[in-house]
């Protein structure tokens, strides 16, 4: 991604604000919510990490598993050895998946980097595939399928028994390992990475190796991936070869994508987004991945740029917006948004309801009728005009309230593009539509 | 859907502000709710909720209805890890899972570490349907419960039942998943060949669910020539296995452990009949009370793997009627020392828990597939009919020397 345009005295701050939320708050929280913190910095470092790749380098692996599964076994030994008495301090056990996703990286990198494009993803998923049906029967170092699992030893005063001290371990590394990815987008081989991804032609023509640069891209994207793989194995003292599965190379790409590629921050916002959502919505209902796979097609159909696309893009222009016209639509197309999925929620949820097994056993007792059934605190008859009414009535309204909203924040958007001081510094007026907002024509 | 309007219904109550009560025991499900395993995850689920309701139909314990939670792990041992620290957060007592040994490996082992970490707060995990022989053995531990068969107790009694009905014949072959399930398997195939007067005369460890053509297994099959193929496939492993050697015209009977999923019989059609399953209970093999029962309340008969689920409920209901904490806290080592003591007299024969590694001493019930059975299976005329029921005594094995298993003191 490029820097920001000017990187002003706000960004330092805002970053320090989260920080120190991140820091302050997480005491006064459940232990359920500590532990979906704990997943949403090690999804949010892993997405930060693919992102080096296909956000920076432009080249989408699919198979990123491998090295976040990688770092997690290789933790993993070393607490086992640990456990047996070796003397290595606790805090520090993620360097031994940063190491091994390193090594891991740079072997795969060097293969996966001399073809470019499908054939590169096509490699990186054979290499993820490669491990996962590997590890299942390679007892010594994967642990079968059953997998390794060892014990966090107290070091140094500290016990390492609570989620509330491996959140903070976690914390550590991970504002350590993004400090990092963030200074290498300032060297001047961060800049080289651009490069590859915007003309690889022209950078072999200025004399660098291109395959060298993407090794070296891809073993460090790795090696993150490592040190995210490393804080799951740590927070949950094991790891089996599911780690390597195709599921886990999705998430991140999911992650990634719903964020936004081509902002710094916008992958952890992404993975920060989806934890919580799993955390908050997968025991409510059976369909959540049903709702996470819409949202993911919503996101790329009307905004590519990903939230943090849509965040940037306000944060560039938010000096020539009108705020103040902008709240009125922007609170109608949001009122919208909730009315639509309000209504959707509904269907989704009555038809699961409508063909699930205890809706069987009712209708049995009720004679093979069809009798109310109850959702949302009430009860609906499953033939009655308001039970397919109201939600139709609601995705309709929804609708309705979206398309007028879009108008008027199209409107609005039009004057600040139109506007000379508008133009945006990003890489040329492409990548700027492709981060439109959701409201504004693309 | 249920669990939204219960989320709801919650919120009402907390709104009322409820007086002071007692503590309820908390039963937290850790199984696949979405993905590839739901069908069976929703099985172990529905016999929690069938057991629950009857001990709550009863009284509940400890002044309270207990509760149920339900926890998705997405069909994995990551996502299994996960919602075991949820089931911590939210005060559950015990755990139940079932589908996949290597869920149950994570589950034992994070159970194993919270109890360590919180001792007067312990976990209990009653392990319904995951089979690896690791789990009573160097992963056992005090609070681990198996309420189910293991791969020795399953063979024994399919080649004890198969011989006495003259259906095993001299020559075996083993073909099974290539992981510690199907291992444990091929290990007690061979180690039954002794007392069943057969010998293996192949051995194939295949890849788990991947496969999509068996053909290259029957050829080796027929080029073997043995009268029985003894299995511990599931899944589409088992179907696609049948199939293939019903299109290969081949002829050879099939003992297997999972024949009775929902489904198997209806899409092998003719080409399962003959063939044996051994399992933990057959309908028309026990007292026909439960099974209607069970219809009454939950819509069909039992199937699959909800009986056994159904059982390890009553065992813990009955070992629940022995202690009394006077509304107070729950003590969960005196629930797992109560169980231990607790024989529960299902419809096929009594359950224990063997103290040294927790694995339930139970009887395997041996069947066949036959036309026109008392129990029909998957809509189809064809159904399981009992051939055998081995008592527990004969099909239990001994306890493996790895399992070091340290009492509460």
């Amino acid at each position: 991604m490029s820097p920001p345009v000017s990187p002003s005295v706000r960004t330092p701050l805002l970053l320090a604000l989260v920080l120190a939320l991140l820091i302050g708050l997480p005491p006064f929280l459940d232990l359920g919510l500590q532990n979906a913190l704990v997943n949403v910095l090690i999804a949010g470092l892993f997405a930060l990490a693919f992102n080096l790749l296909v956000g920076q380098a432009g080249l989408l692996s699919f198979g990123h598993a491998a090295y976040f599964g990688i770092g997690a076994f290789a933790t993993l030994h070393l607490m086992r050895a640990v456990e047996d008495g070796l003397a290595f301090p606790t805090p520090l056990l993620p360097l031994a998946g940063a190491a091994a996703g390193l090594a891991v990286g740079a072997v795969a990198g060097f293969f996966a980097t001399l073809r470019s494009g499908v054939y590169f993803a096509l490699v990186t998923l054979a290499i993820a595939e490669l491990f996962h049906s590997l590890a299942p029967h390679w007892e010594g170092l994967f642990g079968g399928e059953a997998g390794l699992s060892s014990m966090r030893m107290p070091w140094g005063g500290l016990i390492f028994g609570s989620t509330l001290e491996v959140y903070y371990l976690a914390l550590g590394w991970v504002t350590l390992s993004v400090w990092l990815l963030w200074a290498y987008t300032r060297t001047p081989f961060g800049r080289l990475t651009l490069a590859l991804r915007d003309n690889e032609q022209r950078v072999r023509f200025l004399g660098y190796d291109a395959h060298a640069t993407k090794v070296i891209v891809f073993a460090i994207s790795a090696m993150f991936s490592g040190v995210a793989g490393a804080l799951q194995a740590i927070s949950n003292e094991t790891a089996n070869y599911s780690l390597f599965s195709a599921h886990v190379s999705a998430g991140v790409v999911l992650n990634t994508f719903v964020g936004g590629s081509t902002v710094f921050f916008g992958p952890a916002l992404g993975a920060a987004a989806f934890t919580l959502f799993d955390h908050l919505v997968s025991d409510l209902t059976r369909s959540w991945q049903l709702y996470q796979g819409l949202i993911f097609v919503l996101v790329m159909l009307f905004a590519p740029g990903g939230i943090g696309g849509i965040v940037q893009h306000h944060l560039r222009h938010r000096r020539q917006l009108d705020w103040s016209r902008l709240a009125g639509p922007y609170a109608l197309a949001g009122l919208g948004g909730a009315l639509v999925a309000a209504g959707m929620v509904f269907m989704i949820e009555s038809l699961s309801v409508l063909f699930g097994e205890g809706y069987a056993v009712l209708r049995r007792d009720a004679g093979g009728g069809h009798p109310p059934f109850e959702a949302f605190g009430a009860q609906w008859d499953p033939a009655g005009p308001l039970t397919w009414g109201l939600p139709l009535a609601l995705f309709l309204a929804g609708l309705f309230l979206i398309a007028r909203a879009r108008r008027d924040i199209a409107a609005l958007w039009e004057s600040v593009r139109s506007a000379p001081a508008g133009r945006p510094a990003g890489r040329g007026p492409e990548a700027s539509a492709r981060s439109a907002p959701s409201g504004s024509p693309s | 859907m249920k669990s939204l309007a219960a989320v709801a219904i919650l919120s009402v109550g907390a709104a009322l502000a409820v007086p002071a009560h007692a503590d309820p025991l908390k039963i937290g499900i850790i199984e696949s709710l979405s993905g590839a395993q739901t069908s069976t995850g929703r099985l172990f689920a529905a016999g929690v909720q069938y057991g629950v309701k009857d001990i709550n139909a009863k009284g509940g314990f400890n002044g309270e209805p207990v509760e149920v939670v339900e926890y998705d792990n997405a069909g994995g041992s990551t996502g299994a890890a996960d919602k075991f620290k949820q089931a911590v957060a939210d005060g559950v007592n015990i755990v139940v899972q079932g589908a996949s040994s290597a869920i149950a490996g994570q589950i034992t082992e994070d159970v194993r570490k919270h109890n360590l970490r919180n001792p007067g707060k312990e976990i209990i995990f009653i392990n319904v349907g995951a089979e690896a022989m690791a789990l009573t053995g160097e992963k056992c531990h005090f609070y681990h419960f198996r309420y189910t068969t293991t791969a020795p107790m399953r063979v024994n009694a399919l080649v004890k039942a198969m011989k006495a009905a003259g259906d095993l014949g001299t020559r075996v072959y083993s073909l099974n998943q290539n992981y510690s399930w199907g291992q444990d398997m091929q290990a007690a195939i061979e180690a039954a060949a002794p007392m069943g007067g057969y010998k293996v005369v192949g051995e194939v460890l295949h890849d788990v669910n991947k496969i999509q053509d068996f053909s290259p297994f029957v050829a080796k099959i027929k080029e073997a020539n043995p009268d029985t193929v003894i299995t511990g496939n599931w899944s589409n492993d088992l179907l696609l296995l049948m199939k293939a050697t019903g299109d290969a015209g081949l002829k050879v009977r099939f003992g297997t452990a999972f024949l009775d999923q929902p489904g198997n019989i209806a899409n092998a059609g003719e080409t399962a009949l003959g063939h044996y399953i051994a399992n933990n209970y057959d309908n028309a093999a026990g007292d026909a009370a439960f099974a209607e029962d069970y219809k009454k309340v939950m819509g069909h008969y039992p199937l699959f793997v909800e009986p056994q689920t159904v059982f390890a409920m009553k065992s813990l209901q009955l070992a629940l009627a022995k202690l009394d904490f006077h509304g107070g806290a729950i003590d969960t080592t005196k629930i797992a020392l109560a169980l231990e003591d607790t024989t529960y007299d299902s419809p096929v024969g009594p359950i224990s828990v063997r103290k040294a590694d927790h694995q339930t001493i139970r009887p395997v019930v041996v069947s066949k597939v036959v036309k026109d059975p008392k129990y029909p299976a998957d809509g189809t005329d064809l159904g399981f009919a009992p051939v055998s029921v081995v008592p527990g005594a004969e099909a239990i094995y001994p306890v493996q020397s790895s399992c070091e298993m340290k009492r509460p003191s």
